[in-house]
């Protein structure tokens, strides 16, 4: 999830801090956090659609990988742990509030008078897959959002989703089928 | 709305998903490592209230332990009750003894032992 420098030097980086995390450093934390807040946040955003309480999760996700650090062994990435983490944290969270997220982004910007008419219409379809995304089951969304948002590779997305490849193959592929229907209205047939 | 050609279904849904892919947070940081440290205290603090009552259940599973169980209070009321009862039982065979003390005595009448007598 590090925005810059190879993913390997990244992930040799990660290794490096969780030692120290476990170690009790907590500046090591600070940097891991800074590294990884931002990816972590925009993906807990999309899912369950506050700033608020993507930032909360966000903050109980470093607070329980804290706890684990003397536990945790690097066999896959951090971010893929993160992610897995976040998604079971999204899921107790739709428990607790015994429903699912059904509108889009609370914070997504509306369209408005003082936009240039272009940019108006790309305000308009990017709120409108925001609300089409919202609509999708769980697993479909999140596969979805972990492929093309956070642009991770099938296997990752399996690993943090805890299930085969083959399951996250068919979620990419129904969610994909079911964002056509949802946008029929903004595109043509298919040629 | 004007509609799109369904070949930039893909590279739309990438543009819109894209936009909200990384969202930074100025201070989160800070803040939570906060909170790590406010979890650390929490269950060190908790760990600590565990560890005392436990202390605490060990100490009275001793006290408990050392004095008489139920069973054995029983066992030593029925003991206590028993005696008492004896003691009574005793008590009430010394007044009989008493009672008996008490009997009153009768005399031959003088008669009948001159009678008794004359009769010799």
């Amino acid at each position: 999830m590090s925005e810059e420098s190879t993913p390997l030097a990244d992930e040799e980086e990660d290794r490096r801090l969780m030692a120290l995390v476990a170690d009790g450093d907590d500046d090591a934390l600070r940097l891991l956090v800074h590294r990884h807040h931002g990816r972590l946040v925009g993906y807990l955003r999309s899912e369950v659609g506050s700033q608020a309480t993507a930032e909360e999760l966000a903050m109980e996700v470093f607070i329980r990988l804290h706890r684990a650090a003397g536990r945790w062994r690097p066999d896959a990435k951090l971010s893929t742990y993160l992610i897995h983490i976040a998604r079971n944290l999204v899921l107790n969270e739709w428990r607790r509030r015994s429903r699912k997220p059904t509108s889009a982004l609370e914070s997504a910007p509306e369209p408005g008078d003082s936009a240039p008419e272009s940019g108006r219409r790309v305000l308009e379809l990017e709120e409108a897959f925001a609300r089409a995304v919202a609509q999708l089951p769980d697993e479909q969304r999140t596969a979805i959002l972990l492929l093309v948002q956070q642009e991770m590779p099938y296997e990752e997305i399996a690993a943090a989703m805890g299930c085969p490849v083959s399951s996250v193959k068919t979620w990419i592929h129904r969610a994909r089928s079911r964002l056509k229907e949802l946008m029929s209205d903004f595109y043509g047939p298919e040629t | 709305m004007e509609r799109r050609p369904a070949e930039h279904f893909d590279r739309d849904l990438s543009a819109a998903l894209v936009r909200g892919r990384s969202v930074s947070v100025p201070g989160f940081a800070d803040r939570t490592v906060s909170a790590v440290r406010a979890d650390r205290l929490r269950r060190t603090v908790i760990r600590w209230g565990s560890g005392l009552s436990a202390a605490a259940a060990c100490l009275v599973a001793v006290l408990v332990l050392g004095d008489p169980s139920e069973e054995s209070l029983i066992v030593e009321a029925r003991s206590v009750v028993a005696a008492e009862e004896s003691a009574q039982f005793q008590e009430l065979l010394s007044l009989a003894d008493d009672l008996a003390l008490l009997k009153p005595v009768i005399e031959r009448p003088a008669l009948v032992d001159d009678l008794a007598g004359g009769g010799s």
